[in-house]
């Protein structure tokens, strides 16, 4: 099977964070490829290791965006396409979702598989929206894949436990950081990762102009989260402080 | 005026209440801004829970009853909302953040053309649109965002408003619903349903949650004895959820489940953002962790340093004796 992975370079939500005047300062040398999409690359990898197939990966971003899709290449990826931008951009879920529907209009492929949500926004938008534009079917929050033929077995989390649902290709899938263990590239992998092909392309050969796509939502400012307060610390005899803090959930904090 | 249209979901034969908090306050917007409220609930047996919305104020209720809607289906799910949101023309479309919401959200914004801000932890109208807060990168900061266009659709955080009654006679239109099976595009094979009859954890009162540190059978008995006395619902870390220990559906956190419960007691959880981002706003939280300097006291009201084994026991022997 063709699998196209759609894979995000985020900010590491680890990375220190501080506010300014409502604008969100971190270190712009702290990008990693978004923790969900590395799942969605190690399950077409496994699937395709298993079955045959082809993974591609597909990245909107800066040039420094780059590094990531490197990282997915030595991975074991097979290909990779940047769909280029200045850095500039202040795009959305519904942005990104219009353009890679158009970057997918013409190809052929099997599964399009993305992350569940970015870590760093946890919009969770994309993946259906980028269903619905291409009228195809899909699942979201797959916590297992399987192929049986030409479908797709997704396994996912649903609200009131988990729901196996078959898709017939091609489909789109959102992936959950829950299906796997992305493996960490080996040196042999990053080497591979050179020579692999790695296309680079400008949005307006797609028709798309950066500065006309206009996203529908905007982040205005930042702003800190009121803190909680770290509390009373109980540390000696674990009988008496156990008894203790019983005592006060009951009699101070009222939750009983 | 315009028209604030609220989705009710149903979950075990009841209606959720994250989505009647999504319906209070969309009243409560509705009134102040001259704007109506309206109510949709798509349901195997739907009309059935008419009773239950009108106690919270919408003046009209969309009921879209059919079989099929029996297990969550996303497609026809987005066939019965387009066709509501073509009667009823919301300005604004709320949703309560559930996994369902989750699954077909995009898809409805994209069908829609509509601007969507999912996951909000508030929302307010403005001039052709609405702004809402939401947190982001694993909740660490608040973003304050807007979306505008003719139609917005929004998600909610469980917990985010409090529940306000507020009865109306509303009126209730019942929507033709068909679907062919062959529009079906996915079959839905089998549910492995794991949770049974567990306490729903968005609406849980109480929350005992297990990390890596309940390394065995022992400890799983501590924390199902610490759930019973204080009729809690059990929650996990990813630790505990990735390596089969607790079911998927408990995981609490970013990947997991945001919580905001009265008390929620975290029993040798690290605390790493990711799994605070899932409780952070619940009213009172116990840590119990043999690590004096892991992260969780730092959001901790009662911190207890020491080794679980040994703090439960007479925790849960006290809890009793005061609960009876
Ligand atoms: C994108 C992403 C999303 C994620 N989403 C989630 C999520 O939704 N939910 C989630 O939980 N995690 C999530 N994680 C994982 C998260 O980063 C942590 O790895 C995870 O929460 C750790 O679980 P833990 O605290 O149980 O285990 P650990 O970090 O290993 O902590 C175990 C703790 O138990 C204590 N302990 C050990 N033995 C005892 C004892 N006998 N008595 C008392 N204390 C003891 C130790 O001191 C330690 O503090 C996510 C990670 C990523 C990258
Ligand atoms: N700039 C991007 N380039 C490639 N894929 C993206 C991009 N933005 C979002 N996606 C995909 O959409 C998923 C998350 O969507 P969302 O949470 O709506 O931002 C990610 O996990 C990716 O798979």
């Amino acid at each position: 099977m063709k699998f196209y992975v759609c894979i995000k370079m985020v900010p590491d939500v680890n990375a220190p964070i501080q506010i300014k005047e409502g604008k969100l300062i971190q270190d712009a040398d702290r990008m990693i490829l978004n923790a969900y999409d590395a799942s969605a690359v190690e399950e077409a990898l496994v699937l395709s290791e298993k079955h045959g197939g082809e993974v591609e990966v597909v990245c909107i971003g800066p040039q420094k965006a780059s590094e990531t899709i490197r990282k997915a290449l030595a991975m074991g990826a097979d290909k990779a396409t940047h769909l280029l931008t200045t850095g500039q951009e202040k795009y959305d879920s519904g942005t990104y979702a219009r353009i890679l529907a158009n970057f997918f209009n013409n190809k052929e492929y099997d599964v399009l598989s993305l992350g569940k949500q970015s870590q760093d926004t946890d919009a969770g938008l994309t993946g259906s929206m980028i269903a619905e534009l291409l009228h195809l079917p899909y699942a979201t929050n797959a916590v297992g894949l399987e192929i049986e033929g030409e479908k797709l077995i997704v396994k996912r989390q649903g609200d009131f436990g988990q729901e196996m649902i078959e898709l017939p290709t091609p489909c789109v899938v959102t992936c959950s950081n829950d299906m796997n263990e992305p493996r960490i590239p080996n040196l042999k992998g990053i080497m591979a990762s050179k020579r692999k092909p790695l296309e680079q392309v400008e949005l307006s050969s797609l028709g798309m102009n950066e500065n006309q796509l206009i996203a529908d939502t905007a982040v205005l400012s930042y702003s800190a989260k009121p803190e909680r307060q770290a509390g009373q610390k109980f540390d000696g005899e674990a009988d008496e402080i156990a008894r203790q803090v019983a005592q006060l959930l009951d009699t101070e904090a009222n939750v009983l | 005026m315009s028209t604030i249209l609220t989705h009710i979901a149903i979950a075990d034969g009841k209606i959720k209440r994250s989505s009647l908090e999504v319906l209070s306050h969309c009243k409560n917007l509705a009134d102040q801004n001259g704007h109506s409220v309206e109510a949709v609930v798509v349901a195997e047996n739907a009309s059935n829970y008419v009773d239950g919305i009108k106690k919270y104020g919408a003046s009209k209720i969309y009921v879209v009853e059919n079989p099929i809607f029996k297990n969550h289906i996303n497609t026809p799910i987005l066939k019965a909302l387009v066709k509501v949101m073509e009667m009823a023309k919301p300005e604004v479309f709320a949703f309560a953040s559930t996994e369902s919401t989750k699954d077909i959200l995009g898809a409805l914004a994209a069908n829609q053309g509509a601007a969507v801000l999912s996951d909000v932890a508030s929302f307010e109208l403005i001039d052709g649109g609405i702004k809402g807060t939401r947190p982001v990168m694993a909740a660490k900061v608040l973003a304050n965002a807007e979306a505008k266009g003719e139609k917005v659709l929004v998600s909610v955080r469980s917990g985010s408003y409090d529940l306000a009654e507020s009865p109306t006679d509303a009126e209730v239109v019942s929507v033709d619903f068909n679907m062919d099976e062959n529009e079906l595009k996915a079959t839905l094979r089998e549910i492995i349903s794991s949770t049974g009859d567990a306490v729903d954890l968005n609406e849980a009162e109480a929350i005992v949650a297990a990390g890596r540190g309940v390394k065995d059978e022992e400890g799983r008995k501590l924390i199902s004895e610490l759930a019973d006395v204080l009729k809690a619902g059990i929650g996990a870390s990813r630790a505990l959820t990735e390596s089969g220990v607790y079911d998927p559906s408990l995981q609490i956190g970013q990947t997991g489940k945001v919580v905001s419960p009265q008390l929620y007691i975290a029993v040798g959880i690290s605390g790493a953002i990711q799994h605070v981002a899932g409780m952070a706003n619940s009213k009172v939280i116990v840590a119990i962790n043999k690590d004096a300097d892991a992260p969780i006291f730092e959001v901790a009201d009662y911190g207890i340093v020491g080794d679980l084994y040994k703090i439960l026991p007479p925790f849960i022997e006290e809890l009793k004796k005061i609960k009876n």
